[in-house]
């Protein structure tokens, strides 16, 4: 496809992306919730996001679903008020929503065994009533406006731009990158198109490419984004993705996964942990002694002696085997 | 004297017929009765023969029963001369050629034992013995003429019984012998040793490793530091090899408690231990695959980091080809290693090199796998890895699938080719005579 046709269906998207919007005041009342059994809170729905990137990547599913899957969460999420119990159920549906309108049909993963790996308690019926009330909520058909949508229109511009040069962006850089700040429920309240240049930005500046920058300039542009807007999704962006590369794993903080092996497994796991019956008995130093071996050594030839020294009749004071270990390990301190 | 009933075992000769000692002879004649009744129990009856002597056989046990509770409550009973007529009592009735094994088909495993016909008396020699040994009284200067190597070898011999309950008093008695002699210690090791290699490379049957692994696990326990060279020696050349053995099942949980109290006591030796282990992996035994990976996650609980990461990677590439195991047992026990938090931890700080190790078997499993419990474990695991070190998830699940499209971007290619070539060969066939050559 031409640049100009490029741009023109970039107008075109700019445009709608406004319709695909998670209500801002509902976003920013998740953000203001405090850990509470009664409504969803930022780190539950950040928390609830990881789980639905785990399985998009455990299913294979495309970046695409997962935009989507978060796209429709967050919007349903910020127009209507749900209880913590209910947030897998509904993450899930939209995972399934997304994945039914992106995949194909053939790799698409069914209901129960999304619900057995995803480790939930309800039925594949309550699912899919859910799936209907989110689809009628959100008024969903097929599609939605994303910062995907952007991410590849940006990438294809970019390509255009420049077929005869050496440098291109790795699209699936992106996408991670996508994928990591999607994470957080703050950048639901960026501009689709915003986020997605700022994303563009970053990877341009580590590429260290001028031409490529002059694209970005000339989207940014056509598109009339602000400077100061764009400067303040790129500061968080940037901060982001450090600490998404950091060394320091992150420990999951919420509930612990469920490992389920069986019957005969969990028998056997710690049969080796017994306490033996028998009282440890304290190697003495003197019978260590070097003496006349006047036992027939009975190990065939080609195998090396294993034991050269043997006891002598030196007398030692009698053991008594209790009690005696610790005293006496002090005095046994080299061979 | 084996056989039957000695003719100086006639009831009716009355100073025989004894009372019981401590109730009705005065004390300082106790001692010389002790060293009659023990005479007297030297006669060793044959318990093959279910209905002879009842009576001879009966009066031996009672009197059997009367030095345990003598051994066990008196005073001041040991004398010197006392020391030899109980060692010969004891060797008169344990130290015998033990009866081949029904046949060579007995499997340790599966078969029931053959029981010792004459437990009861032999019982209550054993249980004498160690009271014996374990007496105030008991002075183990003067025992040592009696209880020498001859002793130790021929009490070593007897360890093949198929009787579970004698091996259990052989292994008490062993364990008091190799306590207090300090003169036979080596002896003993060097013996037990030399069974062991007769054990793994000639024989593979013995019937007394677990118990003589449970004795050798107490005397690991005591070992001094720093660790004499024949203890290392000991565990790379016999413990390991122990491994390879058929029957391993029958005396593991003993031998892997040996080799962790050798790393908790030495940890320098983590590296050969773990590298002997995966030389020995077994190939074609899944059961023994599940034993070793329990094995293995409790020398895991006990590493030190810094071995940790001298031997990450060929342990890995071992776990990583057991969790894509068929047998869903193997991969099962495998997996689990995720829910230990210490060996968690270790992974997380070694992310980087274990996780590229892992990753492409576990996620072609978790595509394949036949067991969908299996899969569920699997989850868990990628879920794991994907919380320590996204970045690195990321570029391995990129390349992954990059990888997985060039390969089915080939099979297409072949698939290809071989239409064309069909085609061709049908094309040069109909262009000559309309025939198709054969």
């Amino acid at each position: 496809m031409d640049a100009y046709k490029l741009m023109k269906e970039l107008r075109v998207n700019y445009e709608q992306e406004v319709f695909y919007l998670p209500k801002e005041t509902g976003l920013s009342l998740i953000e203001s919730t405090t850990q509470d059994d009664s409504r969803i809170s930022a780190k539950c729905r950040d928390a609830k996001v990881e789980d639905l990137w785990s399985l998009t990547s455990f299913f294979g599913y495309s970046t695409q679903t997962f935009v989507l899957a978060v796209n429709l969460l967050d919007r349903f999420l910020a127009m209507m008020r749900i209880q913590p119990k209910h947030l897998s159920c509904v993450s899930l549906s939209c995972l399934h929503m997304a994945a039914k309108v992106t995949e194909e049909e053939c790799n698409l993963t069914p209901t129960d065994e999304l619900i057995r790996i995803g480790q939930c308690r309800f039925t594949v019926s309550d699912l899919a009533r859910m799936e209907k009330i989110v689809a009628e909520k959100l008024n969903f058909k097929s599609k939605a406006v994303t910062a995907l949508t952007f991410l590849h229109l940006y990438h294809r511009i970019a390509l255009s731009h420049s077929t005869d040069r050496k440098e291109t962006l790795n699209l699936e850089k992106l996408e991670a990158q996508l994928k990591a700040c999607l994470c957080r429920i703050s950048f639901s309240k960026a501009k689709p198109s915003v986020l997605a240049l700022s994303l563009l930005r970053q990877e341009i500046e580590a590429v260290q490419s001028e031409d490529m920058l002059e694209i970005a300039y000339h989207i940014q542009r056509h598109l009339k984004i602000a400077d100061a807007e764009l400067l303040l999704w790129s500061g968080r962006v940037a901060q982001c993705l450090s600490d998404y590369a950091s060394p320091e794993c992150s420990k999951p903080n919420h509930r612990k996964l469920q490992w389920i092996v069986s019957r005969r497994t969990a028998q056997n796991l710690h049969s080796y942990r017994s306490v033996p019956e028998l009282p440890t008995i304290p190697e003495g130093g003197w019978d260590e002694s070097e003496s006349e071996d006047s036992c027939e050594d009975v190990m065939s030839s080609g195998e090396e002696s294993l034991s050269s020294s043997l006891g002598s009749d030196a007398e030692g004071p009698f053991f008594p085997l209790h009690f005696r270990r610790q005293k006496h390990r002090q005095h046994l301190l080299h061979a | 004297d084996e056989g039957s009933a000695h003719s100086s075992f006639i009831p009716n000769r009355p100073t025989l017929l004894l009372l019981k000692v401590t109730s009705y002879v005065p004390a300082p004649e106790q001692p010389e009765l002790f060293l009659k009744k023990l005479q007297q129990c030297c006669t060793v009856f044959d318990f093959m023969d279910t209905l002879s002597d009842l009576k001879m056989k009966e009066y031996k046990r009672s009197t059997l029963n009367e030095l345990v509770d003598y051994v066990t409550v008196s005073r001041g009973y040991l004398t010197e001369q006392a020391y030899p007529e109980v060692v010969k009592m004891v060797s008169h009735n344990i130290f015998r050629t033990l009866p081949p094994s029904d046949s060579n088909e007995f499997d340790p495993e599966e078969d029931e034992p053959t029981l010792e016909a004459s437990w009861p008396h032999l019982q209550l020699v054993y249980e004498f013995f160690i009271r014996f040994l374990e007496s105030q009284e008991f002075q183990p200067s003067i025992a040592k003429k009696y209880i020498d190597q001859k002793f130790v070898l021929q009490l070593l011999d007897l360890f093949d019984s198929e009787d579970p309950r004698e091996r259990d008093y052989l292994k008490t008695v062993l364990h008091r012998i190799y306590g207090k002699f300090l003169g036979l210690r080596a002896f003993i090791r060097k013996q037990i040793n030399n069974i062991f290699l007769r054990f793994v490379y000639e024989t593979e049957h013995f019937n007394g490793v677990a118990e003589l692994l449970e004795i050798l696990g107490s005397i690991i326990n005591g070992f001094a530091l720093p660790l004499k060279a024949e203890h290392k020696q000991f565990l790379v050349k016999v413990l390991i090899p122990l491994h390879t053995v058929r029957s391993l099942s029958l005396f593991h949980a003993q031998l892997a408690y040996c080799i962790v109290q050798f790393l908790e006591k030495d940890p320098t030796l983590t590296e050969p231990v773990i590298r002997g282990l995966l030389k020995f992996w077994p190939k074609t035994c899944s059961q023994k695959e599940v034993m070793f990976l329990g094995e293995l996650e409790e020398i895991l609980d006990v590493i030190e980091p810094t071995q940790f990461v001298k031997i990450q990677e060929p342990l890995f590439k071992q776990i990583s080809r057991c969790v894509s195991s068929p047998h869903f047992q193997v991969a099962e026990r495998a997996l689990y290693y995720w829910n230990n938090e210490y060996i968690m931890s270790l992974i997380e700080e070694n992310s980087s090199v274990i996780l590229p190790i892992m990753f492409a078997s576990l996620y072609r499993i978790s595509k394949e796998h036949w067991n969908p419990a299996i899969v569920a474990l699997v989850y868990n695991v990628l879920k794991a890895f994907m919380e320590m070190n996204s970045t690195l998830f990321d570029e391995l699940t990129a390349t992954y699938k990059s990888d997985r499209q060039r390969e089915k971007k080939k099979e297409k290619e072949r698939e290809e080719l071989w239409k064309k070539l069909e085609d061709l060969e049908l094309k040069r066939g109909l262009r000559s005579d309309g025939i198709i050559p054969t």
